[in-house]
């Protein structure tokens, strides 16, 4: 039985720098796995669907699904992902990817969490036809 | 014992009441019985010392059918025994097995509560999940069921009495808000001065309703939701979910992903044991400790960051198989991470062991007997604690554990010390595991091809988490939604034991009793 | 003492704002340094003072059915024996604004006023922790007073005087610390148990009992329980400081060597672990031991030196 056995501890952290990173005015750069918000690339995608039936939360979902055209235009609730991934593992076309250094994702408003991705005109004239806010993004 | 031999002991021991007898899969007989069967049945195998009752699971066919199944799990090693009672749905009755298992009381009160059976003679009718003011005849687990909420002026709180508390003393409340609860539980706890005379718990408050939302989300997105039960365990339920499905699906994930798993699980338990050494220090008041490990185990988050991309909540698994590879350099990263929280390791076993001050706290304080373990049914490290070992990977191995086995670590005190060295034990054994995984990683596929639609069947998973068996019940129509998940966490078992030990212990020792059993109260509710 | 310079000393310097202020500063080193043991930051420097204001300036919730007189005036009393005490210890290093023999004594009871008023502020709502918490303060009161008490006659006996500036002067020329070093470290310890610092802080263990005597408290009344703690921390230090550590007799002496004390009982804080109560009364058995054999050694020597 000893007293202060964490004493060689404590005298070490007398001469190391805490371990306590100052965040925001350092920041640890993200791992490469890192899972953060979700990005979209409409070049390659076939509308088949697979992402958004499979999502736990229904965060993500194709609002415009016209296969001939090849219009797509994705709705991304980025309040509802739970950042699981599955859909990046569901998309055969790897159109689906989530951004390791897009994880700072605080808002003040509420619209910053709904984002339509898609080619720029056809979000434009999916938001011009839908009665519904949001924020276009890309 | 094989498992084939266990089987044919059980079923020539229940032959006077069996009914029918199924055998579902290699280590599993279901025995049917007829409702008054019940208590004599679960008397014989309790009292031959046949394995333990693991589970009590309700099932609901549907309103067509117009019955109610409750199924009876009594496991030992890996074989598993299943008493199955019909019961008529517009009154089912059922007689209590609590004589012969007295930790039965908590799985008949979830099933009065979630089903409606009426157990006749249970000793505690008091709710357990559902809150004190949920309406009468309503049961949340039936098909049937359809939400009503309670209107605002009829909810009311009611705080039950205290079991073995004598009327004028003192009670002490702690939860559901208390420094010393990391999660929301209440606890009563009747004292003299000093000394508790009586104690009580009331759980149910982070209840979910996780295994009702399994039955309306299709087999992908429940996976997300069963990792979702508990934060520090979340592999470990998805882990086991996983295993279930892809047997009911005939399908195996390749090799190399269930050494992956088996990895992710070992990261998972060094991370929840360096949390409990903290946090079990903190309600010593031991802060170096508690600050100190919590640093270490920030190597071991950063780590499984870097592997799956999470620090909690991994996703690591997917039906089939799993997501994420290990490069060389993740693996060499592991390796080096691994090394340095061995060494971190071997001083904080030191403290634990060596420290007068934190060891008048923690020996002699909280001892249970083996005794004690088989009547209260306790599992994982508390019962290893006591030298009673119950440990999924070596009894019953899953996915890669043949290949890479594991041993047990088991103490005889039964005190909270040995809690603390067998916990820390583990991790030293959890080490070894991984270090031998990373240098014989099998080659090959990540996943296996997986069907939308699984098979009508039901299968038992059991895995151990870090804080000990975890118990699934997976059962399928041919949809692609499951038909019922039933979830038994290692907690439950465990906190019968904090209302029975605390008796006659000072009330400076309860928050230290409660963490020795490592309780996760998100898994207890689900 | 003129009216002014009795004003002054009062209400601003060295007791008054100033011991107030200090006290504040000190508890922020305490922080500070516990929190560098253990490999973290710690608070900034205007913590503890950010925390007073804050909690002056929050609504004062009073639990129903308590004694409204006892409930404001605990805090009241607490202060107002801890801010007198200091009065008759050197402060800042210069001679104490008031002294007359026998003045060790009441200080030390004046002390112990801070802590019964915490104890008995405990008593007067029927919340159970609170009377927990006072039940534990109140024993561990009557477990370190008379060993700490004991352990200052030391001093006292060898310089020959009750006067607190006396045996200053003596222990200016003498260190005590080398002559009487039991009473040294029962006088320590029995500080940090006066204090209800870890691993005495039984009577506040927030895993336990919430916040002991204290959990009824917010505002105002938190505040001013919180500034006599600070004030008894500085004159607590100052005490040992002055009769062990060589006397203080100028400002950088107060300094460096209350300072010197705290940075050890800090080290001592973050090395172990809560002591249970129960635990706490058997361990004072051996500190009551010690300086009584200290004492026997002192009056020996006294003895042999008139001879």
């Amino acid at each position: 039985m000893r007293m202060a056995t964490m004493l060689s501890d404590v005298i070490r952290s007398a001469w190391r720098k805490p371990v306590t990173r100052k965040y925001p005015y350092v920041v640890r750069p993200a791992p490469p796995r890192l899972r953060g918000k979700l990005i979209w690339n409409p070049e390659k995608c076939t509308g088949c669907a697979l992402c958004s039936k499979d999502c736990p939360s229904d965060a993500i979902a194709l609002v415009v699904n016209d296969k001939q055209t090849k219009t797509f235009v994705m709705r991304y609730n980025v309040d509802r992902c739970t950042f699981c991934a599955q859909c990046v593992v569901n998309c055969r076309f790897k159109c689906i990817e989530l951004m390791n250094d897009q994880w700072e994702l605080a808002a003040l408003s509420r619209e910053a969490f709904t984002i339509y991705y898609g080619r720029p005109e056809k979000v434009e004239e999916f938001l011009a036809t839908a009665a519904s806010s949001g924020q276009a993004v890309e | 014992m094989s498992t084939e031999s266990l089987l044919k002991t059980a079923q020539q021991l229940l032959t006077a009441w069996t009914l029918e007898t199924r055998a579902p899969e290699w280590n599993r007989i279901d025995i049917v019985l007829r409702p008054d069967d019940l208590p004599g049945a679960a008397a014989a195998l309790a009292g031959a010392r046949w394995g333990y009752l693991a589970a009590i699971t309700g099932l609901d066919n549907g309103p067509e059918s117009g019955v109610i199944e409750a199924l009876y799990h009594f496991c030992s090693g890996a074989a598993i025994v299943t008493l199955r009672i019909s019961l008529p749905r517009q009154q089912p009755r059922l007689p209590s097995v609590c004589q012969s298992i007295p930790s039965a009381t908590l799985y008949e009160r979830e099933l009065m509560e979630m089903f409606g059976v009426d157990i006749v003679d249970t000793p505690n009718r008091q709710r357990l999940f559902l809150p004190d003011d949920w309406q009468e005849g309503v049961y949340p687990l039936r098909k049937d069921y359809r939400p009503q909420p309670l209107p605002v002026e009829e909810r009311r709180v009611i705080r039950p009495i205290p079991e073995n508390s004598q009327p004028d003393r003192f009670t002490v409340p702690i939860g559901p808000q208390h420094p010393a609860l990391k999660e929301p539980g209440h606890f009563d706890f009747s004292v003299d001065g000093e000394v508790i005379t009586g104690a009580s718990v009331r759980l149910g408050y982070v209840h979910r309703g996780i295994e009702k939302a399994c039955e309306e989300r299709s087999w992908v997105q429940c996976q997300y939701l069963i990792e979702r039960i508990c934060g520090i365990c979340s592999h470990s339920h998805a882990y086991a979910y996983c295993l279930g499905v892809e047997r009911l699906a005939g399908v195996e994930a390749p090799p190399r992903a269930q050494a992956i798993r088996e990895l992710v699980a070992g990261l998972e338990r060094i991370h929840s044991h360096l949390l409990w050494v903290g946090v079990s220090a903190h309600e010593a008041g031991f802060d170096t400790l508690f600050m100190y490990s919590w640093r270490d185990r920030e190597t071991v988050m950063d780590l499984l960051e870097t592997f799956t991309g999470n620090r909690v909540n991994y996703s690591v698994n997917v039906l089939g198989g799993v997501k994420y590879d290990v490069t060389l350099d993740i693996a060499d990263k592991i390796r080096r991470g691994i090394n340095f929280l061995e060494e971190r390791t071997h001083h904080y076993l030191d403290v634990v062991t060596k420290d007068a001050a934190f060891l008048q706290r923690t020996r002699g304080i909280g001892v249970i007997t083996p005794a004690e373990v088989e009547r209260l049914g306790l599992i994982g490290p508390t019962a290893r604690a006591s030298g009673v070992v119950r440990d999924i990977r070596v009894e019953a191995p899953y996915g890669s554990y043949r290949s890479f086995p594991v041993s047990s670590v088991r103490e005889s005190a039964g005190d909270l010390e040995a809690k603390f060295i067998v916990r820390i034990n583990e991790l030293f054994v959890t080490y070894k595991a991984i270090q031998t995984i990373m240098d014989n990683l099998p080659e090959g596929e990540l996943t296996a091809r997986f069907p939308r639609k699984i098979p009508a069947g039901e299968t038992i998973s059991r895995v151990e988490a870090p804080r000990g068996e975890l118990f699934y019940f997976i059962k399928s129509n041919g949809s692609d939604k499951p038909e019922r998940v039933r979830v038994r966490t290692p907690s439950i078992n465990n906190f019968t034991s904090v209302v029975s030990l605390v008796v006659g212990h000072q009330l400076a020792d309860v928050p230290l009793i409660l963490a020795g059993i490592d309780p996760c109260f998100s898994c207890n509710d689900r | 003492m003129s009216d002014l310079q009795t004003v002054v000393t009062f209400l601003f310097f060295p007791s008054g704002l100033f011991v107030m202020l200090y006290g504040m500063a000190y508890e922020w080193a305490d922080r500070k340094v516990v929190a560098r043991l253990q490999n973290r930051i710690g608070p900034r420097w205007f913590q503890p003072l950010a925390d007073m204001v804050k909690l002056l300036s929050k609504e004062e919730i009073e639990p129903a059915g308590v004694n409204r007189l006892l409930f404001v005036g605990l805090p009241l009393v607490g202060l107002a024996g801890a801010m007198t005490a200091s009065l008759y210890v050197p402060l800042a290093g210069l001679k104490p604004p008031a002294s007359f023999t026998g003045d060790l004594i009441v200080v030390l009871y004046l002390l112990s006023l801070l802590t019964i008023c915490i104890g008995l502020a405990g008593t007067i709502t029927p919340n159970r922790f609170s009377m927990i918490g006072s039940t534990r303060v109140l024993t561990q009161v009557f477990s370190y007073e008379a060993p700490f008490l004991l352990a200052l006659i030391g001093p006292a006996m060898a310089a020959g005087s009750w006067t607190i500036g006396n045996i200053n002067f003596y222990a200016s020329s003498h260190w005590l610390l080398l002559t009487q070093p039991l009473g040294f470290v029962v006088a320590l310890i029995g500080l940090m148990g006066k204090l209800e610092l870890p691993p005495f802080d039984a009577p506040e263990a927030e895993t336990e009992i919430v916040a002991g005597s204290l959990t009824e408290y917010s505002g105002r009344g938190l505040a001013l329980f919180k500034l006599g703690k600070a004030v008894e921390l500085i004159v607590g230090l100052t005490l040992v400081a002055a009769f062990f550590l060589g006397g203080i007799n100028n400002p950088l002496e107060f300094l460096l060597k209350t300072l010197g004390l705290l940075f050890v009982m800090a080290g001592i804080s973050a090395l172990m672990t809560r002591f249970r109560i129960d635990q706490v009364v058997r361990w004072w058995r051996y500190g009551a031991l010690l300086v009584l054999g200290q004492m026997l050694v002192i009056i020996a020597w006294q003895i042999w030196k008139g001879l």
